[in-house]
């Protein structure tokens, strides 16, 4: 895999617009949308006959039914190359088929997805044809069941800073493994496990401890497992810690290079985020319909619900933040699909965007349910419970939000003042990959223009260019002025991520309404150019004040008053 | 055994029909098309019966090239060939589709021919007594059970209150009913085997279409209901009106 490779979203922040990599929005083959429409057909299916959210959620498991309808139908080897007998389905088609599975529930995406979009990836991204052989067939049918091991109770967001050992046997040729991984997905169900330690490496006569990954099964011994967790939703997919003692692990189980691990890690999430944002949409967009029937048949003061302005509110933003996170989404996709183009920073935006416009989705949808919302009978606490997670897990959005900023000004900092190697580090310790080159610079003609758009969308477009010069000039005044420190200023930083969020988005919806307009016409598309426009008015208003506050906060106040808080533990205050 | 199902490709039945400009078709830029459900029943038996048995099953369907996507839906399921009928458009009349049809069934010698009962769009159910005329072969219709054993046909078919049992020998066709057995969900590799098929495609000319659709309608909207009063003294003016304006009683 090559380390050079252009990123949309890191040339944003040095001003440059690669607009070939956004128009036209990206669309699956043809063949590849056959096959997503029959399974999707499928599932559809299986899941009417099958599937009830609530019996899931009550029993907080996944019946062996359901587990051995999918293993038999094919859902476990959705990604798996079709040489290897799965039915290879590109990101996109991959992502938009676990939204589908998220309309019906919470927990089965989230058990196939441990599966593939983690938990056998590193295989199919970084093992040898052998390894490939040996497992993806048993994997494919799910007779093996994968989960990917890298966090330690010590080593969450740190994730360099794993504990797990592997020690090296020379005379036998396998590794002695020994450590614990925490809140596993699949882990009472898998028996395949892609497991990041960390091994003494000699290299120039010293020594160092570096991360390698491996592939470690059920049959080499020396692995138990915890209690299941007892969750506030996703409640059917099983977590549990995974403990291995003194586990023997064959040298031909390595995957990646020695030392090599953390970077196999960091690119599978990388892939997985984009499949966690899609699948977070299906939920809300299922949500909506109950919501849907509901304000249109309640009626309150002699007037169904959704005729009070109150309520229209809720149901545009609702649909607005939908189809622009959507949109983000599937241009990602289609760049993962493209291949060798740096979709990380991307893909972390989606997983951000998305998860946050699902869960105040969801949030809104119950209020707009009101008192039946919060009843168990009806989805919404469910859908509430179930969508918290998705802010934490696979990179909680504050680390990614730090690891979108400082991955897009290391890029200046690298050519402004040499700061950039000196970020390096510290993003790395956000358990994120950066090393990357940058390209473009030298190779492309730059630009900070985008190509024409159609009409009903030259404003939108007028504004993105305008807040991406912003971002660009108030990156490099904020290098300028923090040097390397800025990887201590979250408070900034986060600001810069939000911005640039708002920017891709504006960008992917933009494409995607141009490219439809394209496909049809400026008529058939009115309303989407009306919801296109609408978002991009208010995301651009949302650059401008987050790039305003970078200088005008109150940063200072709030981490004076934080600290004086943590320093007490308590909140002191009250009235008389 | 060598069977034959005809399967046609249908609206959804949760899309939203809009009626044309015209009043004599209907949109279908949005419409979601489906393999007609009866028709899954008759894919499904025949699969049931070459698993036992032996042979082929060939999916023969009438349309234009949209209905390729309902005739690889019945090769997912397992079956292992299929003749793709082209017309710009399904002629109304059922007549003129059986004649299409019964000339491709013609060629193909098949022991069993399967349809539903009924397509869900138009819901004529006359398409297994039209191709049995053509074909001067028997027909049993709405058979919700099926033995086959070598060339005797046994089949139990619904009829008002009570089950028939019918026996004939094949060559014969069966219209199929729900309960007649649970269609399988085409399975991801039964997908992918469904694209490795050449779908056969076959020129037609319809002629002799003697229904002309002159206009569609919405049904009228539901009129609001009426509340007689909430105690028993209103109970004998329900009955007045639920006879005389209702005349459901």
């Amino acid at each position: 895999m090559s380390d050079v490779k252009s990123s949309f979203s890191k040339a944003l922040f040095s001003g440059i617009i690669l607009d070939d990599l956004i128009f036209p929005y990206p669309k699956m083959k043809k063949e590849e949308a056959e096959n997503f429409a029959l399974i999707s057909e499928t599932f559809t299916k299986f899941a009417h006959d099958n599937i009830d959210p609530v019996k899931i959620d009550t029993d907080a498991e996944i019946s062996k039914e359901v587990i051995d309808g999918l293993k038999e139908l094919g859902f476990f080897g959705l990604n798996i190359p079709e040489q290897y007998d799965g039915f290879g389905l590109g990101a996109t088609a991959y992502t938009k088929m676990l939204a589908v599975i998220s309309e019906f529930d919470s927990s089965l995406p989230l058990m196939l997805g441990a599966h593939q979009s983690i938990g056998l990836k590193a295989l199919i991204l970084f093992g040898s044809e052998d390894q490939k052989k040996k497992y993806l067939p048993k994997l494919v049918t799910g007779e093996m069941i994968a989960a990917f091991c890298l966090t330690e109770p010590e080593a969450g967001s740190d994730a360099a800073g794993i504990k797990t050992k592997a020690v090296r046997d020379e005379k036998n040729k396998y590794y002695i493994l020994n450590g614990s991984k925490l809140w596993i997905t699949n882990g009472g169900l898998a028996d395949f496990f892609t497991v990041f330690a960390k091994e003494v490496i000699e290299k120039d006569g010293e020594q160092s401890e570096k991360i390698t990954a491996f592939l470690v099964t059920t049959d080499m011994g020396g692995i138990s497992r915890g209690k299941e967790e007892n969750k506030m939703g996703i409640k059917g997919s099983s977590t549990t810690e995974i403990y291995f003692q003194d586990v023997k692990v064959p040298f031909e189980n390595i995957i990646g290079e020695r030392g090599k691990g953390f970077k196999v890690a960091m690119e599978v999430l990388n892939t997985g985020r984009a499949g966690l944002a899609g699948g977070s949409l299906g939920a809300l967009k299922n949500l909506m319909k109950f919501t849907m029937q509901h304000v249109t048949q309640r009626k309150q003061f002699k007037k169904t619900l959704n005729q009070f302005e109150a309520i229209k509110k809720k149901i545009a933003q609702l649909t607005i933040d939908l189809y622009a996170a959507e949109s983000m989404v599937y241009l990602t996709t289609g760049l993962m699909d493209r291949g060798n183009l740096d979709y990380s920073l991307e893909s972390a935006m989606c997983k951000i965007r998305a998860t946050e416009v699902t869960w105040n989705g969801v949030n809104e949808c119950l209020q707009m349910a009101g008192g039946l919302g919060f009843m168990k009978e009806y989805p919404y606490e469910r859908c509430l419970r179930d969508s918290r997670i998705n802010m934490i897990f696979e990179g909680t959005n504050e680390i990614l939000r730090l690891f979108v900023a400082l991955s897009g000004i290391q890029e200046r900092g690298e050519y402004l003042k040499n700061i950039g190697k000196a970020l390096k580090d510290p993003i790395k310790g956000f358990g994120l990959l950066t090393d990357y080159a940058t390209v473009w610079i030298k190779e492309r003609i730059t630009t900070d223009r985008i190509r024409s758009v159609h009409a009903s969308l030259m404003a939108a477009k007028t504004d993105f260019e305008n807040w991406c010069k912003n971002l660009h000039i108030t990156s490099e005044r904020v290098l300028m002025a923090h040097g390397k420190d800025i990887m201590y200023r979250e408070m900034i930083t986060m600001r810069l991520a939000d911005a640039a969020i708002d920017l891709y988005a504006m960008i992917a919806t933009i494409s995607r309404v141009n490219s439809r307009i394209e496909e049809t016409n400026e008529e058939i598309c009115a309303r989407e150019i009306k919801i296109c426009n609408t978002f991009c008015q208010q995301a651009w208003r949302r650059v401008r004040r987050n790039l305003l506050t970078i200088d005008k906060n109150n940063d200072a106040e709030l981490t004076e008053i934080a600290d004086y808080i943590s320093d007490i533990k308590e909140y002191p205050y009250h009235t008389n | 055994m060598n069977i034959a199902v005809c399967v046609k490709q249908v609206p959804d039945t949760e899309t939203r029909i809009q009626i044309g400009d015209d009043k004599k078709s209907i949109k279908e830029d949005d419409i979601k098309f489906i393999l007609n459900p009866y028709d899954e029943f008759g894919v499904e038996e025949a699969l049931k019966i070459t698993e036992k048995n032996g042979g082929e099953v060939t999916i023969i369907s009438l349309g234009p090239d949209r209905v390729v996507s309902s005739i690889r839906s019945a090769l997912a399921m397992g079956a292992h060939k299929a003749i793709h009928i082209k017309a710009d458009h399904n002629p109304a009349d059922p007549a003129a589709i059986a004649d299409a049809l019964s000339g491709v069934l013609k060629e193909g010698s098949y022991d069993l021919i399967f349809t539903g009962k009924q397509a869900i769009d138009d819901d004529h159910a006359q398409m297994a007594s039209l191709l049995a005329e053509r074909l001067d072969i028997p027909a049993i219709n709405v058979v919700v059970k099926l033995d086959v054993n070598g060339n005797k046909v046994r089949a139990e078919r619904e009829i008002e209150g009570a089950h028939e049992i019918i026996e004939c020998s094949t060559p014969c066709i069966i219209s199929t009913q729900r309960g007649l057995n649970e269609p399988r969900y085409a399975a991801l590799k039964g997908i992918m085997a469904a694209k490795k098929i050449m779908i056969e495609a076959r020129e037609s000319s319809i002629s002799n279409n003697q229904i002309e659709i002159v206009e569609y309608n919405y049904p009228p909207d539901k009129s609001k209901g009426k509340i007689i009063g909430d105690s028993a003294d209103s109970v004998p003016e329900l009955i007045r009106l639920l006879n005389e304006e209702a005349k459901v009683i």
